[in-house]
């Protein structure tokens, strides 16, 4: 199979025509010229305000609070950062909202028959230090994130990636932001080679990410984009008031009073899974304690009211789910029953026995998963289980549920792909996923394979997956072109912002 | 015991009976009045505690009042009852609660589905149904007061105090159910005295009861829960003392029932009121009244001593003075040391004394007269016996000297035969008065009473065995150490007796012989099947010269009694007419004395 594309970017995915960049007039005569002119000046007046501007510095506010871009570094809130370091950083290839893969760096691609060669044609490009992307340089960022492929450089646009087992989605793959190639300078600077270079950064509080005019797509039509991070609800309040902000990602408990307000607040397709995530028993960190047992496991399973908490919790800005993948990426996901069933938790507790309460522990900082782990407690205490909702900074990251005591977790794990099988083979880290089901998942070709694979990965309740959430965004009425994905990515290629000069 | 230790035990006993009964009586008098100010502390406290209660009530019942008549609160229910989605008010009870200062409020649809929770957010669409009737679709009896209950909570069941209201929209009732909860710190709020603690029990409809406490001392539950189930059933005022395991002082605890939802008592206030104090204060009583009771006692022993010393004495002078006639000394004078009574008894003593020693002297002269009468009747008797043939032969000489000299020889042998036999046997009579005149004293020695017996039967088996009258001889003879005896005298004893049995029994019959030991002395029993004494008989059977027999002395008993008492022993005799006689020997065994 060969999957070929070219780089070019004419239409943004938005399907609004794509703004013209500056260009000199040709040669008439003089009086077509000055009629053309006149013409111009006076279309430029009547449409000016809904015309790309170049200039301007778009504000965007985000909640969690990022320490890094660069993708090798552990991070609480991945799905954050994976918003921004595309700014910087960029993949080989990238998914469009229907899940079609398109070059990026890679100009092309190609795989042999048992798919697990790839060839790959990068484009001819340079990183913001001037320097040429080659094939040297991707291969050893790609190297870096997955050690365990097997690399060949054939020339300085040309390299060859083989994996272990049949990879038929690994071009999808590989427009993960964890892919993103990266120049790694011996000073520990990451240089990339996407529209905007990081200028200043100030981990966790602030950053700006200024144009890159040589970008080889053309420069953007903002100056800067600048980050404010870690801001409170209330700080979010009064910056949308005073009207300086343009973005700001919101909770979902958020979404309600500023919908009441007329605000424009924009929702992705229910994409973000929220999941329960029973902790393995043989983590060293864990100290003895024992595996939650698998009958309540399945008990609390069938007993939390997903109806209840999509609907009423949520507001209806999620969806039920029982499948990690949401039904509107896999179309498969109604096969798995999302009703509550308390007989059978009754049922399943009664045979577990005598049991320990069980710890659910939630992200500290997230009131919706507070509220979710509260109203599981509260269905689990129905059928007759103790569990406790305990606040946790650091679960997101696997470091930090190594060191939890708690004995399952409550995780809001990004949409990464709009693939189905790229994205379920991202989540696989944070679920624990073994390698022999990493690896049905991404030589998953069909979507009774994938099915299968995911119904297995759920077989055992260890991983109870209980909705799908929307991801909310803001934008003041001056920003034009912030595309949203369906998973709630944000693609800024065609980002312009009013007020500019 | 003497009758001073009587009167000195007397005297003490009555002043430490006295003081005891002022101690308690003092005591009681305390306990009651302690009794009476814990009563009125705890009815305070309780009233306190009631007030308290009302007016929390009161801010509670306007508080949830207001929300139920609220317009947003309203609207939800129209908006409800018409079809609307409850979802858009799943946040509304926590914002009505925080500006009303509620600790719980829950917005409940008409059949009990929690539309709103402030205190457990996550709780919507669950139906409580405990304010319903059993149809659970219509309103029970709807209080307009506060009440208790237990409210479910993530942390756990919490008492609160809790007022219902309905909000009608279109024929149906909304409920709005809030209140605060009542914990540690209200009890704080109160101005518990010290030594007082208040304590609230409730349990929820499921799960275990707890007790909220006014102080962090830890106590065992399981020793209030008899008071507490008291309470509930009896639903008014009850208490009791508890006494703790873990040594702390024991506490009266008051229980007062308070008002649940409907019929329930939701939980039993408890108004503990330590008995340290008044423990303390009762112990110092004691300890005051006990040194007063020693004191007491001590002064009541000196004060006894005295007293009975100056009664006793004159009775103690009597006392020893009849002691001393009682041990035959007759010269015996009490002066009277007063007055009264004890005087009075001294001279009576005294006159008594002198009466007894002349009745005493006059006795001993009629008895002395008597015995010589019986001595001369006696010897009257048996010399008047031989006298008797004396004179018949001297008349028979007379009378055959003037019947012939050859009628006269004759005569004459057997006469001097005669006279010769007579006056053999006066001098045999006298020879046994003289005997008894003159009885020598004993000679002692170790002496073997079975030997000695066992001769004496051996020298008089032919007698007993002769003749048609024989008389069997039985020996019951034990093991019995020496005795110390005049082994000459003693035999004498014996014989004498084993003769008196034989001429007891004419017609023959047996003879027993027995020995034994009885503590210090060796025993001698001789029975006979004779025809037995009278009582009277046996009574003088030991006075010289008595006899019952037609040729007996009279001496011979008197003798073996002499002997005996000359021995430190004693003998006795009993019997029964027609039955027989036994004669009780007893004799000191050898080494005793």
């Amino acid at each position: 199979m060969q999957l070929t594309s070219s780089g070019h970017r004419g239409v943004g995915a938005s399907g609004q025509p794509a703004p013209s960049r500056a260009g000199a007039p040709g040669h008439r005569k003089t009086k077509t010229a000055l009629a053309i002119a006149l013409l111009v000046i006076a279309a430029s007046t009547i449409f000016a305000s809904t015309r790309p501007h170049y200039g301007s510095t778009a504000r965007v506010l985000i909640q969690h609070k990022i320490n890094s871009l660069d993708p090798l570094v552990e991070t609480d809130y991945p799905g954050d950062r994976d918003k921004l370091s595309p700014l910087v950083f960029e993949t080989l290839t990238e998914l469009d909202a229907q899940g079609h893969v398109h070059p990026r760096l890679a100009n092309s691609w190609q795989s042999e028959a048992a798919q697990r060669v790839w060839q790959f044609q990068l484009r001819l490009a340079n990183f913001q230090d001037g320097t040429a992307v080659t094939s040297t340089i991707v291969v050893a960022s790609l190297k870096s994130v997955s050690p365990e492929w097997k690399f060949t450089v054939y020339s300085r646009q040309t390299f060859t990636i083989e994996t272990p087992t049949p990879s038929p989605h690994l071009a999808e793959l590989l427009s993960l932001p964890k892919f993103a190639v990266i120049k790694r300078l011996p000073n520990a600077t990451l240089v990339g080679s996407g529209p905007y270079k990081l200028s200043q950064w100030q981990p966790g509080e602030h950053a700006l990410f200024t144009a890159n005019d040589d970008y080889w797509e053309g420069r953007p039509y903002p100056d800067a984009i600048e980050v404010q991070m870690g801001a409170s609800m209330r700080e979010h309040l009064l910056e949308r008031n005073l009207g300086h902000d343009h973005a700001a990602l919101l909770g979902l408990d958020q979404v309600r009073a500023l919908e009441q307000t007329s605000q424009n607040v924009v929702l992705s397709r229910p994409a973000e899974l929220l999941v329960i995530l029973f902790l393995q028993p043989d983590q060293a960190a864990r100290n003895g304690k024992k595996a939650v047992d698998p009958h309540i496991r399945e008990a609390i399973a069938d007993s939390i009211n997903r109806s209840a908490i999509s609907n009423v919790l949520l507001q209806k800005k999620a969806a039920s789910t029982t499948a990690l993948l949401p039904q509107w990426l896999t179309g498969y996901a109604f096969l798995f029953p999302d009703k509550p069933d308390p007989e059978q938790a009754h049922k399943l507790r009664t045979q577990a026995g005598a049991v320990l309460p069980v710890s659910l522990a939630y992200d500290f900082s997230d009131p919706v998963s507070r509220m979710v782990a509260e109203r599981i407690a509260v269905d689990a205490h129905e059928t007759g289980i103790a569990v406790q909702p305990v606040g946790d900074a650091h679960i997101n990251t696997r470091t930090g549920r190594k060191a939890s005591t708690a004995d399952a977790v409550l995780l809001r794990l990004p949409l990464r792909a709009l693939d189905a099988s790229t994205a379920l083979a991202a989540v696989a880290d944070d679920l624990d996923l073994s390698p022999e089901m990493l690896a049905a998942i991404t030589s998953a070709g069909r979507a009774d394979e994938l099915f299968a694979a995911e119904r297995k990965t759920l077989e055992d309740f260890r991983v109870v997956p209980v909705a799908h959430l929307s991801q909310a965004l803001w934008l003041n009425n001056t920003v034009h072109n912030w595309q949203q994905l369906p998973n709630g990515d944000w693609n800024l290629d065609q980002l312009w912002v009013e007020g500019a000069r | 015991m003497s009758l001073k230790a009587k009167l000195l035990l007397l005297v003490t006993l009555s002043i430490a009976v006295s003081i005891a009964a002022v101690a308690w009586l003092i005591e009681a008098r305390t306990q009651r009045y302690f009794r009476q100010v814990d009563q009125e502390r705890t009815t305070t406290l309780v009233a306190q505690f009631r007030s308290e209660f009302a007016r929390e009530g009161e801010e509670i019942t306007g508080a949830v009042s207001d929300i139920a008549a609220s317009e947003p609160v309203l609207r939800m229910a129209f908006d409800l009852s018409g079809g609307g989605d409850s979802a858009a008010h799943v946040n509304d009870a926590a914002s009505y609660a925080a500006i009303q200062h509620l600790d719980f409020l829950d917005l409940y649809a008409p059949d009990g589905t929690i539309i709103s929770s402030a205190h457990w957010p996550a709780r919507f669409g669950y139906k409580q149904r405990w304010f319903l009737n059993e149809a659970g679709d219509q309103p029970g009896p709807m209080p307009q007061q506060t009440f208790l209950r237990q409210v479910e909570t993530p942390q756990g069941n919490m008492l609160a105090i809790l007022a219902i209201r309905t909000v009608p929209a279109r024929g149906v009732n909304f409920y709005v159910i809030g209140g605060r909860k009542l914990d540690s710190a209200l009890l704080h709020s109160l101005a518990t005295p010290a030594g007082m603690r208040i304590l609230i029990y409730s349990a929820p409809d499921e799960g275990p009861a707890g007790f909220l406490s006014s102080t962090s001392q830890n106590f065992e539950a399981d020793k209030l829960m008899p008071l507490v189930q008291k309470a509930r059933q009896q639903r008014e005022e009850t208490s009791t003392t508890i006494e703790w395991s873990d040594g702390s002082p024991e506490e009266v605890f008051y229980a007062v029932s308070l008002p649940g939802f409907g019929d329930k008592p939701a939980a039993v206030l408890l108004v503990g009121n330590s008995l340290q104090q008044q423990n303390a204060l009762e112990a110092h009583i004691a300890k005051v009244s006990l040194m007063i009771a020693l004191f007491g006692v001590a002064f009541g022993l000196v004060l006894s001593g005295i007293i009975a010393a100056h009664i006793t004495r004159p009775v103690k002078e009597l006392a020893d003075a009849a002691s001393q006639i009682g041990g035959g000394n007759w010269d015996v004078h009490v002066e009277p040391a007063s007055h009264d009574e004890i005087g009075q008894l001294a001279q009576a003593f005294n006159r008594m004394t002198q009466e007894l020693i002349a009745q005493k002297e006059r006795l001993v002269q009629t008895e002395r007269v008597a015995a010589w009468r019986e001595l001369a009747r006696r010897l009257a008797h048996e010399l008047k016996n031989p006298l008797f043939p004396l004179q018949l032969t001297v008349e028979n000489l007379l009378r055959a000297r003037q019947a012939g000299p050859e009628q006269f020889e004759e005569v004459f042998r057997e006469s001097t035969s005669t006279l010769l036999a007579e006056i053999a046997n006066l001098k045999t009579i006298i020879g046994r008065f003289s005997d008894f005149s003159k009885m020598p004293a004993p000679q002692l020695q170790a002496v073997d009473l079975n030997e000695l017996v066992r001769s004496v039967v051996q020298l008089f088996h032919g007698q007993l065995s002769r003749g048609p009258a024989s008389i069997e001889t039985v020996l019951q003879l034990d093991s019995v150490p020496p005795l110390n005896a005049d082994p000459v005298l003693l035999r004498r004893v014996v014989e004498n007796l084993v003769l008196n049995a034989i001429d007891a029994m004419p017609q023959g019959g047996r003879l027993i012989f027995r020995t034994s030991t009885a503590d210090k002395y060796g025993v001698f029993e001789l029975s006979d099947t004779g025809a037995g004494l009278t009582p009277e008989e046996c009574e003088r059977l030991f006075t010289p010269y008595y006899t019952s027999k037609q040729h007996g002395t009279g001496l011979g008993l008197a003798i073996a009694q002499s002997v005996i008492s000359d021995h430190q022993g004693k003998i006795t005799v009993s019997s029964k007419k027609d039955e027989g006689t036994t004669f009780h020997v007893e004799l000191p065994l050898a080494g005793s004395t």
